[in-house]
């Protein structure tokens, strides 16, 4: 550990720290473009500057390693007048057409100007401009324009260091340099839409997020990807009920500062709900009724078909997409309080998902690897959900062998299997069927009740990664009226059979979960572990440290008690 | 509002058209000869990483094809592991490397201060006079001659120096240029 002074306050910093981090600990926050925690340090930008006792000039920041006894003024008037010449350069030919840029309002440019920039612009002459360069998709899922470009080189350490494809390049130099792929390719790899995240100003943007909503409307809520069982901490951007993007939610355990293009681009899914009220079938037709008939008519059909045939009868089907709470509760009513052996779940593996963290636990080779396509297997085994094996009671139902008297689908969508014609055959056998759902799928065309269901968005719980991590994730949008969710269903469902009690919150489940599943013993909701860190305000200038997301985020509390950012 | 001072108002010699920065294909696969390949291969063992040997590979390319293509920065990328656009980024940012094909012979006349005062620029304008007319950077119908500018070639006790693709030629004035043209053909 190194003792740095900044401006008079003395902070302790590791020894591989640079001096624009112990700045930033010691709360002095040094503008800067160029650099990334997880990039390699260039010094391209020359925001960063700051004078150092005993160097003769003064330094960009994030290229000195520090030393111990180091004394460093980061805002002395030579600091500030270079850091202001700096941006004085920059300024020079950005268009400063913020007004019409996507980026304003999460632009690092923007931010730092705003902040020590010049009221006035000195200079007259046309800006830059690259024909055929601005404006541009430069891969299918991001939009260049190079007039805005201030070469900080971001994107192209995140293509040749992080995801190791290094499609992007300088091309040409000094003035006319633009930053393009090689001619004929494209910038297409798993996490490309990551290259925007970086982008500290409105240069590389996405194209399904670009002119959808001004970032400054838009409300933030932790939550979890699940696009696969890595778990990304995700923070949910939503505005007037509707979603509208994912963006990575810094954490240095398990995503890092990254997300896959598969995982963000699913965010505007969130936003489907086909059934916003209880169906049911009656006799050939189907209609929409309300909670107490649609739960009644479950309870009935599965205390009819346990007098009448015993409780292994019933087939029920929970699902990696629930969270744990909604699994255990399925499995303490049908399991613990009815008594049915055939509480089960199954998952698929999809695609392979990667992200790179070579410091995070389980990492193979510097990734993490996630190919179960949904996000809590681990959960739902540990809340006494039955992994289905081939003898299994679901694998039965689907090969014809067995035909269960009630079969209680928890989510319509479980796994490919449900939308299978030959599986929803079988289901059509049962006696009677119940699904979650908030999307129709061959599944709720055979259900003789279809409990409308939220979404993600709409929803509270903790799902369990490849790690075995506890990530807890937060509801964004209060859901429809009428609508619920699973584990209101669940609730309101076990009151029948007078084991739950309607007031619960996932905070309450997760209590019970720590009594009875092991997994769960020490886990603490609100710690930083299951709860990661804040969603972020600009994905750019996310607390971009290597020491202290804590620090970072104490920062972000006092902005927002000071009313900035807000 | 276009036209900065920055846009590039002529094409250069060597170089692809105004507002192109892609590379230009030259329709076909490239590959070195044996003895090229021989050359690649030692300059490899001089270097400690094979990213490091990736502008002399280049100018063996440019010497074996002439210019530098899509395909042999393709090329030259797989040999040396490198991705294809850091080769391109690279042969952006030098201005030797042509980038465009150029005449088999590249005369290159140096109008920096010492040829200046010795008439450079005059003997430069005869030549491409002489040559049919042509303008900076073309080439003529024949693909035998390329005339274009350059800065100081070190050779200023010998001004007007001329560079012929990569030899030296000393004191090329008015009246010894239809022997020096002649010496090329």
């Amino acid at each position: 550990m190194a003792k740095v002074t900044v401006d008079g306050r003395e902070v302790v910093v590791p020894d591989n720290g640079n001096v624009l981090e112990a700045c930033r600990i010691a709360g002095v926050d040094v503008p800067h473009f160029c650099y990334h925690p997880r990039l390699s340090i260039v010094g391209q930008c020359r925001m960063c500057m700051v004078e150092i006792e005993g160097m003769p000039k003064i330094q960009a920041s994030c290229t000195v390693p520090v030393r111990d006894g180091m004394v460093v003024s980061a805002s002395s008037e030579k600091a500030l007048a270079a850091r202001n010449a700096t941006m004085e350069f920059l300024l020079i030919n950005h268009p400063l057409d913020c007004p019409i840029c996507d980026q304003a309002g999460e632009c690092k440019l923007q931010d730092n100007a705003f902040a020590a920039g010049l009221p006035v612009s000195r200079t007259s002459e046309p800006r830059r401009q690259y024909p055929g360069y601005d404006r541009t998709g430069i891969g299918p899922h991001v939009i260049a324009d190079m007039t805005r470009c201030i070469q900080c080189t971001r994107c192209i350490r995140f293509c040749a260091e992080i995801a190791g494809t290094g499609e992007l390049t300088f091309i040409e130099r000094g003035g006319h340099t633009i930053v393009w792929t090689h001619e004929g390719k494209v910038l297409d790899n798993e996490w490309s839409a990551c290259t925007a995240d970086v982008c500290p100003v409105g240069a590389l943007t996405t194209k399904d997020f670009r002119f959808r909503k001004r970032v400054w409307w838009l409300d933030k809520a932790r939550s979890v990807c699940t696009g696969c069982e890595i778990g990304c901490n995700i923070s949910i951007e939503h505005r007037d009920r509707q979603v509208f993007r994912f963006l990575p939610r810094p954490n240095p355990d398990v995503n890092d500062y990254w997300m896959c293009d598969y995982g963000r681009f699913r965010a505007e899914e969130l936003n489907a709900q086909d059934f916003t009220r209880p169906v049911v079938k009656d006799g050939g037709s189907t209609k929409e009724t309300n909670w107490g008939d649609a739960l009644e008519r479950i309870q009935k059909a599965v205390d009819e078909a346990i007098k009448a045939k015993g409780a292994a009868s019933i087939l029920v089907i929970g699902s990696a997409n629930l969270s744990t709470e909604e699994n255990y509760l399925l499995n303490s009513l049908f399991r613990t309080r009815l008594g049915v052996p055939n509480v089960e779940f199954v998952v698929d593996n999809g695609a392979l998902r990667r992200i790179k963290n070579p410091k995070a636990e389980g990492n193979q080779e510097g990734w993490l690897k996630g190919l179960e396509s949904a996000p809590n297997s681990r959960g739902a085994v540990a809340a006494g959900v039955t992994r289905a094996l081939s003898d299994s009671a679901l694998e039965k139902l689907s090969s014809g062998k067995f035909t269960p008297a009630v079969l209680y689908v928890a989510d319509a969508a479980f796994a490919k299997k449900a939308s299978d014609p030959a599986f929803v055959q079988a289901a059509r056998k049962a006696g009677f069927v119940a699904v979650h759902a908030r999307t129709k799928n061959a599944l709720t065309e055979v259900a003789d009740v279809v409990l409308p269901v939220a979404s993600l968005s709409g929803k509270e719980g903790t799902f369990v990664n490849s790690q075995r991590r506890i990530q807890a994730f937060s509801i964004a949008i209060v859901p429809p009226p009428v609508v619920r969710t699973d584990m209101e269903v669940l609730l309101h469902l076990g009151k029948r059979w007078g084991v739950f009690d309607t007031r619960w919150t996932a905070g309450d489940v997760f209590e019970l979960l720590k009594k009875e599943i092991p997994l769960y013993a020490d886990a603490e909701r609100e710690s930083r572990a299951v709860a990661g860190y804040p969603a972020v305000i600009s994905p750019a200038s996310a607390y971009d440290s290597i020491f202290s997301p804590e620090e970072a985020e104490a920062k972000l509390i006092a902005a927002a008690a000071e009313g900035r950012n807000g | 509002m276009s036209g900065g001072a920055n846009v590039p108002v002529d094409s250069l010699p060597g170089q692809p058209p105004v507002g192109e920065h892609g590379a230009l294909s030259c329709g076909k696969d490239v590959k070195f000869s044996e003895e090229a390949l021989a050359e690649f291969e030692k300059l490899l063992t001089r270097y400690p990483t094979k990213q490091a040997a990736l502008l002399p590979s280049l100018w063996i390319a440019q010497r074996e094809f002439g210019w530098i293509s899509r395909e042999a920065v393709d090329y030259v990328a797989g040999l040396l592991s490198l991705s294809p656009a850091f080769v391109w980024g690279v042969v952006t940012f030098y201005t030797m490397y042509n980038r465009a094909p150029v005449g088999k012979h590249l005369i290159q006349f140096c109008t920096s201060i010492s040829c200046h005062l010795n008439g450079a620029e005059e003997v430069y304008h005869e030549c491409r006079k002489k040559l049919g007319g042509l303008k900076p950077g073309e080439t003529t119908p024949d693909g035998k001659f390329t005339v274009i500018e350059v800065e100081c070639l070190a050779q200023c006790d010998k001004a007007p120096a001329v560079m012929v693709n990569g030899d030296d030629h000393a004191v090329i004035t008015k009246d010894n240029l239809d022997k020096f043209l002649e010496s090329l053909k």
